[in-house]
């Protein structure tokens, strides 16, 4: 018979087993911060670290947050909030590059007196070697480089030994730039950080762990994958180096902090600084938040939408009815509701803030802020003779996109589809949807504007944008008109878009008409500091979010 | 089976078990005539009467109500608005299945290669037991997870049987293949003592075969230790399953299991601590009450057995 001794032993071995799993699952440890003397550094943390901090190799939202403000090209943004901030200023270039031969040739003249962060002197011939590193590092966006600058795909297959659409002259600062073809919004691909100078010879390997010297007024030291790094004030910078662009005010310690819980109570707690704008704030602390710090805390809107795409060459959504139907039965403000408020319903592809965006029009398929109309929905399925039709239902892993998913496949199949789910890691999401092989019915998409110009969502559309792989138009829409128009509205330059913007937002009214996707929203983000940040300086910019040279402590 | 009787302990804690399997087998008739939902529905922007009060399933912040007790969302409902007590047991009805299944593959595959190779001896040892030793050499965890996440998009196809991303039956074969050196070897050490007896030899010398000495001396003779085994491959077969579920890697959604509520409610911590505390109450107590149990047959059938309830 067993004793007590023997129980308690079996008791103590399960709760240990049940514990050990606990800990493995439920805890994560978070990063820390650096201090510096004075009242700074500021403590920014960073739900997920950044591709690179290389400029030649950085593509995503976390590394332009900092690679902007350190690596200045021939233009960029104006450091404002709102619209404001979508302006194209005169970066290292003096002014803004006069535009001939059709809108195929930019001719700039480069500012005069610009040294690096390494007391180099900057050369005209810099930008034509930072656009070839660019493209040998394989710089995620390269193909707005390859396509569109004369000369470049040859040198990206090696068939050239420079980009022979771009000259230069370091005597006299002049810098001529040959497009294949007229291409509207090129002054915003010259205004990424990769198109920003680093001096010649610099290394062509990735140098994410040891930044290139730059043009700005912060350098990047001190990296530490995955974990940390430190945005350093240019000791060469002024203020008056390039106008518009301010100095910063304080050195700032960025920590890589994957758990969003803990990020939000350091800030709430005032132990860090700055919240990450990409990631969300759980929706347990949104309400102590906007109850605590209402005076530190605002939900900023961007440039970026939530969709499910809808595969038009694949069964069912080959049927113009079918998506119909999930247009109709698209419940918005539960999507409102996973995305812990931070979600604006809506209809129409272009989100609110991009020139284009239909502003008076009528949603076709019902009022994104009432409830959906399921009875329509579950007519149109059975008019289409598609009850029960099969649908694999992807999504990535990271919440609340799993949750969207969720919510997504039980409305399907509440309209009579017979709806399940593919849920893969977030990392490999857009690779997997991507390959034409997998045959993706339909799934999650999120998109942020890469540049305040339509034709940038629009490339989601594009028929030209569909490939074997890296698919970037995952409903696979090939539709005459929209390519009709794309051809007509592309070459237009960002500078002149308020001329086209009626036939922008005809084109989008269009494209909703068509249900190629199904629009959940447009994403607002937390604009969220400690005590310490003078809140109402800070700006929140429309492209690359918290403007950390902006950042001063009160 | 008297002394077992005898064990109180055991006998409380083999009774809350079945409690716990009935209880989850009725899940359907709890989500009909009770809940009046399904697992998979979604009430994100519905109301339930609280107290007289129409409250909100899920705050427009996305806080989820906690619990009614009442019929509808009477452990409260998690970020989707779903009820999680209707969850919470057709999650055990999936945890169970795929512990059942995985601990039959398991306990099949242990017996058939374990006696082989114990009894075989030779090249069928050499062979087999390099196989247990590969198998072993991975962290069970490490192993569940990988070879979980490498199936849960495209599934397996093994010529005979096919299994599809999202049925229950990967996580049980990935489950059943990492448990099962974890019985084979103690059977084959068994099984090599065995075949050294006074009474196979007879056999032998009686002109019986291999396969029927492995099957009427052998076999017989392993019966008390697989009866000890099974209990426990079951206890840790839920928690693994448990554990691959939380990592993605088991049960696929929206299918509910412990392990993905745990998941799921893990972000609402500790607005919302219901959704982790109800799975994972039930997954104590039905892992201990499986452990206490097994230590009470073990001790029945083999006082002096150096089974231990851990593997």
């Amino acid at each position: 018979m067993m004793g007590h001794r023997q129980v308690h032993r079996t008791i103590q071995a399960s709760i240990g087993t049940l514990l050990t799993f606990m800990l493995v699952v439920g805890v994560s440890a978070c990063g820390s911060s650096s201090t510096s003397s004075g009242k700074g550094p500021i403590s920014v943390l960073m739900g997920t670290a950044p591709d690179s901090l290389d400029p030649g190799l950085g593509a995503t939202t976390q590394s332009y947050e900092a690679t902007w403000i350190t690596y200045t090209g021939l233009v960029t943004y104006a450091h404002a909030s709102g619209e404001a901030g979508t302006k194209l200023i005169p970066g290292v270039a003096q002014s803004l590059p006069t535009v001939t031969n059709g809108g195929k040739t930019y001719t700039f003249m480069l500012r005069k007196g610009l040294v690096y962060s390494n007391g180099a002197p900057v050369k005209a011939s810099d930008f034509a070697y930072a656009i070839e590193r660019a493209i040998k590092l394989g710089w995620g966006s390269e193909s707005f480089l390859t396509e569109n600058i004369a000369g470049a795909e040859e040198f990206q297959k090696g068939k050239a030994a420079s980009i022979s659409g771009i000259q230069t002259d370091d005597a006299t600062g002049r810098i001529t730039i040959q497009l294949v073809a007229p291409y509207g919004p090129f002054l915003n691909v010259l205004a990424f950080p990769a198109a920003g100078l680093v001096p010649s010879g610099t290394p062509m390997k990735s140098l994410g762990n040891d930044p290139p010297p730059g043009v700005g007024p912060y350098e990047i030291e001190s990296v530490v994958p995955n974990k940390s790094f430190a945005m350093v004030l240019n000791p060469n910078w002024s203020k008056d180096a390039i106008p518009g662009i301010p100095a910063g005010h304080e050195n700032i310690d960025v920590s890589i902090v994957s758990n969003n819980q803990s990020q939000a109570e350091q800030v709430l707690n005032n132990s860090a600084d700055v919240f990450d704008y990409n990631d969300t704030i759980p929706p347990t602390l949104i309400s102590q938040i906007e109850s605590q710090a209402s005076d530190r805390f605002a939900k900023e809107p961007t440039v970026s939408g939530l969709y499910f795409f809808l595969n038009t060459k694949e069964a069912p959504f080959n049927n113009a009815r079918a998506r119909q139907a999930v247009n109709y039965g698209l419940n918005r403000q539960a999507l409102q509701r996973l995305d812990s408020g931070m979600l604006q319903p809506a209809c129409f592809f272009l989100p609110v803030g991009m020139p284009g965006h239909p502003t008076n029009a009528p949603c076709p398929y019902g009022e994104p802020n009432a409830q959906p109309d399921l009875a329509k929905a579950k007519e149109l399925v059975r008019q289409a003779g598609l009850e029960g039709a099969p649908v694999t239902v992807w999504g990535g892993s990271r919440a609340p996109h799993k949750e969207f998913i969720d919510y997504y496949t039980s409305m399907l199949n509440e309209i009579g589809f017979k709806a399940t789910e593919k849920i893969v890691a977030d990392a490999q999401y857009y690779a997997t949807v991507g390959n034409l092989s997998n045959k993706a019915q339909t799934g999650f998409l999120s998109y942020s504007q890469d540049f305040p110009n339509p034709l940038d969502f629009y490339q989601l559309l594009d028929a030209q944008s569909i490939l074997p792989t890296e698919n970037h138009n995952l409903s696979q829409v090939n539709d005459p008109h929209i390519q009709s128009e794309l051809a007509s509205l592309g070459p237009i330059p960002s500078s002149q878009l308020s001329s086209v913007v009626p036939r922008w937002q005809a084109l989008d009214e269009y494209t909703a008409k068509q249900a190629y996707l199904a629009v959940s929203g447009y994403e607002e983000v937390p604009k969220f500091f400690s005590d310490r940040i003078n809140f109402g300086a800070a700006i929140f910019h429309p492209v690359y979010g918290n403007d950390w040279s902006s950042l001063e402590l009160k | 089976m008297r002394t077992l009787l005898r064990n109180r302990v055991a006998l409380a804690f083999g009774a809350l078990f079945v409690a716990i399997v009935f209880a989850c087998l009725l899940a359907p008739v709890y989500a009909k005539d009770v809940a009046h939902t399904g697992p998979n529905d979604n009430h994100i922007t519905e109301t339930v009467n609280v107290g007289g009060k129409q409250v909100d399933v899920v705050s427009p912040t996305g806080v989820p109500i906690g619990p009614t007790w009442k019929g509808r969302f009477f452990l409260g409902a998690d970020s989707n608005g779903r009820d999680v007590a209707v969850r919470l047991l057709y999650g055990g009805r999936n945890s169970l299945e795929i512990a059942g299944i995985a601990t039959l593959i398991t306990m099949l595959l242990a017996i058939l290669l374990g006696t082989l190779a114990g009894y075989m001896r030779g090249i069928f040892d050499g062979v087999l037991s390099r196989l247990f030793d590969l198998v072993w050499a991975y962290p069970a965890v490490l192993l569940g997870v990988a070879l979980g996440v490498a199936l849960a998009v495209g599934g397996i196809d093994l010529g005979l049987f096919t299994l599809h991303s999202g049925s229950l039956l990967l996580p049980a074969f990935v489950i059943g293949i990492v448990f099962f050196p974890y019985v084979a070897k103690p059977l084959r050490a068994q099984a090599l003592s065995l075949r050294e007896r006074e009474f196979v030899d007879a056999a032998r010398v009686q002109g019986v075969g291999p396969l029927r000495i492995m099957l009427d001396e052998i076999l017989p003779n392993l019966t008390s230790s697989i009866v000890v085994f099974v209990p426990l491959i079951i206890a840790n077969a839920i928690l693994l399953e448990a554990g691959l579920s939380y990592l993605g890697a088991g049960v696929q959604d929206p299918n509910p299991s412990w392990g993905t509520m745990l998941a799921d409610g893990i972000r609402l911590i500790p607005g919302a601590i219901h959704l982790v505390l109800v799975p994972g109450i039930m997954l104590v107590l039905t892992v201990l009450s499986v452990n206490v149990f097994a230590d009470g047959v073990r001790d029945a059938l083999d006082p002096k057995a150096t089974v231990r309830g851990r593997l």
